[in-house]
Formats: structure tokens, sequence, C-alpha cells
């Protein structure tokens, strides 16, 4: 891959992930710094125990939507390379659900970098949770952001 | 003519199904398309919807055609 643009990995995948083994899957000789977000599942949710959690996704589309954010984020940020893998299945609590990689010349571009693209994967890219509890469950909905304006029926 | 609609998560259950085929008038748009589903499955009315057409998030008024796949869901929550 020569072209910039396209200097990312994704993934989806329903076996554990190894975040170390992400965040140096490529590492460009002019980088200084890789910034990894290890998003994983938290027990306490408001107070409420979560038992564990399902993830769920529209794969095809959450794979479209994930190399249109790599490609986003280069054209905004000074970065080199990106890795967004997402966890789907059931996941105890601790297990990383996501990992985002960005490697960079200088650090703030990759912590910028990095901020913004879970911020954007979790408006855009249709992945679900579902949070278990004791007592019951629930399917989790995020903030209504998806793009086009007029889309939400 | 005919479509095939997909649903996930909260749209799944609500439905019973993931996969269903549609019949539509030609030149219907995505909203119609959405709104026909929404006749059929009541439960889906009471909840948020997007959607999008053959993997895009697209607007109400684009045109689905022969063969497109709709996919209806609730707000994303990965992370």
């Amino acid at each position: 891959m020569s072209d910039k643009q396209t200097q990312g990995h994704i993934g989806l995948t329903t076996e554990p992930l190894d975040v170390g083994e992400i965040a140096r899957r490529v590492v460009p000789p002019n980088c200084g710094a890789i910034v990894t977000l290890d998003g994983f599942v938290r027990q306490f949710t408001k107070g409420r125990e979560t038992q564990y959690l399902v993830y769920e996704a529209y794969e095809p589309m959450a794979l479209k939507e994930m190399r249109k954010l790599i490609d986003r984020a280069h054209e905004q940020f000074q970065i080199e390379h990106v890795a967004i893998v997402h966890r789907l299945g059931k996941l105890e609590i601790g297990e990383t659900s996501v990992v985002i990689a960005v490697a960079a010349p200088h650090r703030r571009a990759a912590f910028e970098a990095c901020e913004w693209l879970i911020k954007e994967l979790k408006r855009t890219v249709p992945i679900w949770k579902k949070e278990v509890y004791a007592d019951g469950e629930v399917w989790v909905e995020g903030e209504q952001g998806a793009t086009p304006e007029d889309n939400s029926a | 003519m005919k479509i095939t609609t997909l649903f996930f998560g909260a749209t799944a259950d609500a439905v019973g199904d993931r996969v269903i085929e549609i019949e539509l008038p030609a030149g219907a748009t995505a909203g119609e398309a959405v709104a026909a589903v929404v006749e059929r499955f009541p439960a889906l009315a009471k909840q948020s919807l997007l959607f999008a057409v053959n993997q895009e998030y697209v607007g109400r008024e684009n045109r689905v055609g022969d063969g497109d796949e709709l996919a209806i869901f609730t707000a994303v929550s990965g992370g």
C-alpha cells in the first residue's frame, strides 16, 4: 500500500484482541509515537452491574465505515498509520472490545486522531452492544448521529 | 420490485427475524421502504430508527432499486 490514504488496518473478530500486537503491526520508520486505545468491558455502568456484553455488527458496512474513518483521519491529522479492530460476540468483564492504534511522527497528532477516531466510531460504525445484567438485558442505544441528517426514520 | 431488509440488535429482536424480503412499488424511496417495513412490524414504531441502503447511510428521499439491501437499526453503540 503506497498511497498514504490507505495506510490502515481494520478488522472484526470474535477472537480475543492482543492490544500490543495490533499496535505494532506497522510502525513506519519516520514515526516516534503510537497512541493506543484499549476499550474494555466495564463492570459497573451508572451503578448497575454488567455480567457480560454481546457485540453484533453489520459486518460489511462496519468495515466500510471503519475504512472511511481512517481515510478521514489521514486528511485531518499528521499521522502515518492507523489500526482499528473491534471484537464481536460475547465478552466478559475486562476483556478488550476495541483497539485503536495511531502511529505518527509526533505524539500530539496521534493523541488527537485516536480521540477523534473512537468518537466517530461510536457515532457511525454499525456495531451494537447488548448489556446483560443479573435481572435482564438491553441493547444499548448510542447517540443519534449517523449521517446524513435526514436519515432517522 | 423486491428488496432485502436486514435487522440487527434491537430491531432484530423487535421483528423476530434478521432478514426479510419486501415488495415495493417501483420508484419507492428509502423513507417509503422503511415506512412499509414499520407498518408490517409495528414493534419497530417504538424505536428510533436509522437505515442504510447497500451499506451506505442515505437520506429518506433516496430511491431504492430492485434487489437493493436495506438495513434498519437503532443508533449504533460500538466501542
